[in-house]
């Protein structure tokens, strides 16, 4: 991992008080890794096919990244076309989606990217076993087309990027087409932090909070001054990070939910369990690199063999990466945990897009939940500790987990909080 | 064939780490030996070998350079393996130490094949259902293997219960299930 002086994300990161809610330039935003990223694009393309799901994630990325460009313009005193343009793609790289450089105006133009943290990432993931015959970087696509709009007063999501080459399908590098879109979506109002803050509920605490907080600091601190390398890429513990608009993941998540829900009904319920195991892949490799890392040795101390120290400092990562103010409200070992938040970054989204849910729709937050549980029991943390496929693949293999999972409560459903369940299956 | 009988057999061979016997057309490992000091599973190899040796043949085939002499020869950091089919019912594999000279190792190829052929039985081939082959290739070779299955059920609208047990998957279903396995492995055809 790099710092570079004055990072393009420092200064326009906020937490929202007491609710370890984050949000860049006034857009909801979160750290995830390309692990997370990866499989939960790949679940979309799932659920709506190649070329929906490929839409869909391109539609979320030109979306948010307009609300979020067009504040951070005018945060950094950008007013001239190329100014803005500049600022757009410094920004990108700092917050470790690679390089990319628009030539692009009104009317169109191209894009050319290197290192983009989708193709390039699921190349170094699976490009030795699979062969992808579809591109890769649809947030990159909508980021461009984003910055053309935002530089170049274009009217709001009226421009479209084709990814016309992709090192994920072994090209050489990746290449974008922009041109005016013929057929503008209907737009929806967006879900900044203004909107976010509106629906705020008083916050609270939960058991071992005083570790769980000065972790969360400590960690705050640590990636405060984080940005992209020399490649636009952050790489740290075992992981390529990004700094991500939290309003892409929900979109996605949310909107390939709703269409199975007419299309498919049927598969509801996997695409359900496949965006909590996006939960699952987030905390073994991010949380897991995280909590197995010197730096986290330097700062919190050995780990003991007590799972419960485990919990608490997911917990802490949980707040530091902007989830939401995730407490322990109740941990007995090898039995039962419960999570509860005043708001998580699915939740409020939620509310503000969709408004009052008919059952709990945190479903990361549910499957982040279980595989804290299952990294605090079933991961010897005294022992080296590498966290590879094949150790996902013995702790996550479905049908043997040994843990269940329920969302009790949701804000999104207009409970006072948000509350999952762990249960152990034998308890 | 007893294990002891494959012992036996490489008795007197000069470099020989392993021996690995595959059943074809299942890729299931059938016999194993290998030196006491290695650390290999051989249930977790017999099969690539028996894909690997499949797919060399059908790309052959699709050269029109393929002949039932044909074998397979890796040179790794730190083996020599040498891959080769023994009639239609076994393939067999031998790991070499990686300093064995080609000629030897060659002469002593030969030789054992002749022994194996003298003592392994014969195999009825008896075909499984295409769609169980279907699931195994997939669950072999899937990047993320422990959602393999779920992500053909959301592709395809196919029930996980219906894809644990494949063999009752009606035709069209089986087309579905075996497009959606290509698609996510990025294969035009699945070699089973």
């Amino acid at each position: 991992m790099s710092t570079v002086p004055a990072s393009a994300s420092e200064s326009l990161r906020v937490y929202l008080p007491d609710h370890d809610l984050m949000a860049m330039a006034g857009a909801p935003a979160v750290y995830h890794c390309h692990h997370f990223n990866l499989f939960l694009d790949q679940t979309v393309d799932d659920a709506l096919g190649r070329e929906g799901g490929a839409q869909l994630r391109f539609n979320a990325a030109r979306e948010s990244a307009h609300t979020f460009l067009q504040q951070l313009c005018v945060r950094k005193g950008a007013v001239t076309p190329v100014e803005k343009m500049q600022c757009a793609m410094e920004t990108f790289a700092a917050m470790g989606h690679g390089k990319l450089q628009v030539g692009a105006a009104a009317a169109g133009g191209a894009a050319i990217g290197e290192f983009l943290h989708y193709g390039y990432s699921w190349m170094q993931k699976y490009g030795q076993k699979v062969r992808r015959r579809s591109p890769a970087d649809a947030f990159a696509a909508g980021y461009a087309a984003a910055a053309v709009e935002v530089a170049f007063g274009v009217p709001r999501e009226t421009m479209d990027t084709a990814e016309i080459a992709c090192v994920a399908t072994r090209a050489e590098q990746c290449r974008f087409e922009l041109k005016q879109s013929a057929s503008p979506p209907a737009q929806v109002a967006p879900v900044r932090d203004t909107e976010v803050r509106a629906q705020l509920r008083p916050t609270f605490n939960g058991g071992d909070e005083e570790t769980i907080a000065g972790i969360a600091k400590g960690l705050r601190d640590f990636t405060a001054g984080v940005s992209g390398d020399e490649r636009g890429l952050v790489q740290a513990f075992g992981v390529f990070v990004t700094m991500h608009l939290a309003g892409y993941y929900n979109r996605i998540s949310f909107d390939a939910l709703a269409a199975t829900e007419k299309r498919a009904p049927d598969s509801v319920g996997v695409l359900e369990e496949l965006l909590r195991e996006s939960g699952h892949v987030c905390v073994f490799n991010t949380f897991g690199g995280i909590l197995a890392s010197p730096e986290w040795e330097g700062m919190v101390g050995k780990h003991s063999g007590d799972p419960r120290p485990i919990v608490a400092g997911s917990l802490a990562i949980a707040r530091a990466l902007g989830f939401g103010h995730w407490t322990l409200q109740e941990f007995v070992p090898n039995k039962t945990l419960v999570v509860r938040a005043p708001a998580t970054y699915e939740s409020v989204y939620y509310l503000s897009r969709h408004g009052v849910a008919k059952r709990g729709p945190e479903l990361f937050f549910q499957g982040a939940a279980l595989a804290i549980a299952q990294l605090a029991h079933r991961v010897k943390w005294t022992e080296p500790v590498h966290l590879t496929a094949e150790v996902y693949e013995a702790l996550f293999h479905g049908g043997a987990l040994p843990w269940k999972v329920e969302q009790t409560q949701s804000t999104a459903m207009g409970h006072p909080f948000s509350e999952v369940v762990v249960t152990h299956v034998g308890a | 064939m007893e294990r002891s009988q494959l012992k036996d057999v490489v008795a007197d061979v000069p470099s020989l780490r392993g021996v690995f016997v595959t059943a074809m057309p299942d890729c299931l490992l059938f016999d194993a030996w290998i030196l006491p000091n290695e650390t290999w599973i051989p249930e977790d190899t017999a099969s690539f070998f028996g894909d690997l040796v499949r797919a060399n043949r059908e790309g052959l085939k699709a050269l029109k350079s393929w002949s039932s002499e044909m074998q397979v020869t890796i040179e790794s950091a730190d083996l020599l393996l040498v891959l080769k089919e023994l009639r239609s019912d076994f393939v067999v594999t031998l790991a070499f130490q990686r300093e064995a000279p080609l000629g030897m190792v060659r002469m002593y190829t030969k030789r054992l094949l002749d022994r194996l052929d003298g003592v392994l039985p014969r195999l009825e081939a008896k075909e499984r259902p295409r769609s169980i082959r279907v699931r195994e290739f997939l669950e072999k070779y899937a990047p993320d293997p422990h959602a393999a299955l779920a992500r053909v059920s959301l592709r395809t609208g196919i029930s996980l219960d219906a894809l644990r047990k494949p063999e009752a998957l009606s035709a069209p279903q089986l087309d579905a299930f075996e497009e959606s396995v290509k698609d996510i492995l990025g294969l035009e055809t699945l070699s089973i």
